[in-house]
């Protein structure tokens, strides 16, 4: 099949189908740079989306646990190898995913005879100060998209990740318009909610490019909120501290939510 | 080159190794010592090369935590080599590790254990027990056996550690240089200058103005700064405390709360206090 040429970018585009429906489902996760570090904020209590890798390293993932599993897996070891061979300073983010996940998923996408990873990766680097904060998506095919300005676009200081194309970008032009760097948490945390309202939204009513009205995502927010648990975690900026990821508890950030 | 360290490994099982035979299988730690039974004990290798060695720690229980303390010599036979040596270790959050005996091996061990702790956190995606941290300080030992029996390498440390579970209290253990750990109730104290460093701390908690565990924080720190300054009165390897130089014992103190080093102002205000 793969002699030619055609038949294996046919193939490679079917399996890009299959990825994409398989995706399709996972619950949006928002990553928010504010004044003391970046939050990562999702909502469910199926199973755990957010993970600490390295130091200054947090990551979260939708797709298949167990392909999810061996990618978190792999990024601790080089992140824990490196950090002890030379030190934690030497852990970068950019190294991890340019040098060593992102070649890894391209290639296990594109042998069509093998099994691709079915999952998308949202990374995210806390720097000493807001403009530093470094944020990766990498895709099941491994592309990586990052935070950093282009021609096109100015820096951003948040990210987010969803099931489809469509509701990650409804939430990154929702964030683009609410979300200032240089917020306290509370803020954070609110923007970081509704974000995943739009996104989730998106999910649902499917093929929408509509960015729905701020009553309506306030009011699925609540609903939201009042049926299912909140999953999040932490990057603080604090240099004083070595390990700066700490999970937050659902119960903790109940409190700081005036509904 | 040495080899690439970003590095995937495409047959991951999932299941992970414990932090330092990873390091094993990329080659970034050696293996373990081989006890060779036939060589001599403290044969050639030591008479010709004195390897560099920290001396005295102690620590034991106060109302406040555990206190634990070192003195900041560090030699190699006969010499001083160096006065401002760091032997009480932060692992994590809540464990100190504090050594006596070559620097060059227990501050490998301290970064392997380090390693090691925070590896279990974030793989497992839970916290590993006391037990679990102790029986892996204990096993890096046993793996430095064959290098003791050389003549080179002997590390004896002292761990710490607050436990929240089952209920929350501090831990206290010492080791031998082979690996077997010992929980202590009230104090321990390794080095050359711990026999006498030992014998305050019982004579303290037993006959002393009150237990050790019931001391503030400014008794604790008085009784470590004496304890101390005994050693170095009779173990010309114990720094203890350097009055010309104004070199101070390094003092940490594990708690409910976390680990904090004490300032060298408040140890110098203590010292003059009720020391000098």
């Amino acid at each position: 099949m793969i002699e030619e040429p055609y038949r294996w970018v046919e193939a490679i585009a079917n399996r890009r189908e299959y990825i994409e429906a398989q995706l399709a489902s996972g619950s949006p996760i928002a990553a928010l740079g504010y004044r003391d570090g970046i939050l990562f904020l999702t909502l469910g209590q199926t199973r755990q989306k957010i993970f600490e890798i390295y130091n200054r390293i947090a990551m979260g993932a939708i797709g298949h646990p167990g392909d999810i599993e061996r990618l978190r897996m792999a990024a601790i070891e080089l992140a824990s190898t490196e950090g002890f061979t030379r030190s934690a300073a030497d852990v970068s983010l950019r190294r991890l995913v340019h040098y060593s996940l992102s070649p890894v998923m391209k290639s296990a996408f594109e042998q069509v005879y093998g099994a691709p990873y079915l999952a998308r990766m949202l990374f995210a680097e806390v720097g000493e100060r807001p403009e530093e904060d470094l944020f990766l998506r990498v895709e099941y095919d491994g592309e990586i998209a990052t935070s950093g300005a282009t021609f096109a676009q100015a820096r951003n200081d948040f990210a987010a990740l969803s099931g489809t194309r469509q509701s990650r970008e409804l939430m990154e032009s929702f964030l683009q318009a609410e979300h200032a760097p240089d917020t306290g948490f509370e803020a954070a945390l609110k923007s970081a909610l509704d974000a995943w309202s739009v996104g989730q939204m998106a999910l649902q009513t499917g093929d929408t490019k509509e960015m729905p009205v701020r009553t309506a995502v306030e009011k699925y927010r609540r609903e939201q909120l009042a049926n299912t648990g909140i999953e999040a975690g932490i990057l603080e900026r604090d240099p004083s501290r070595g390990i700066r990821y700490r999970a937050l508890m659902d119960k903790e950030l109940r409190a700081l939510i005036h509904d | 080159m040495e080899p690439s360290l970003v590095r995937l490994d495409q047959n991951f099982a999932g299941t992970a190794d414990d932090f330092p035979t990873l390091l094993r299988r990329k080659g970034l730690l050696g293996p373990a010592a081989i006890v060779d039974p036939i060589s001599p004990v403290g044969g050639l290798h030591q008479r010709n090369w004195e390897p560099t060695e920290a001396t005295t720690i102690l620590a034991f229980k106060f109302s406040g935590g555990v206190l634990v303390a070192g003195d900041r010599r560090a030699t190699s036979g006969n010499t001083v080599v160096y006065d401002r040596a760091d032997k009480v270790l932060e692992i994590d959050r809540h464990s100190i590790m504090a050594i006596a005996g070559v620097p060059a091996t227990a501050w490998e061990m301290a970064r392997v254990l380090e390693h090691s702790f925070q590896y279990f956190r974030r793989t497992q995606l839970q916290e590993m027990s006391v037990d679990g941290k102790v029986r892996a300080l204990s096993k890096l030992l046993r793996d430095n056996f064959g290098f003791v029996m050389q003549g080179v390498g002997m590390v004896v440390p002292i761990f710490a550690t607050y436990d929240s579970h089952p209920k929350p209290e501090a831990r206290l253990y010492f080791y031998d240089a082979m690996g077997a750990q010992f929980e202590v109730t009230d104090y321990a104290a390794t080095g050359s200058g711990s026999p006498a460093v030992r014998g305050i701390l019982y004579y303290e908690n037993n006959w002393g103005a009150k237990p050790l565990q019931k001391l503030n924080e400014d008794e604790a720190v008085s009784i470590a700064l004496r304890a101390l300054d005994t050693a170095a009165e009779s173990d010309t390897s114990t720094g203890g405390v350097d009055r010309s130089g104004k070199i101070y014992p390094l003092i940490k103190i594990v708690s409910q709360d976390g680990i904090t080093t004490l300032a060298e102002t408040k140890i110098a205000a203590v010292f003059k206090q009720t020391v000098a």
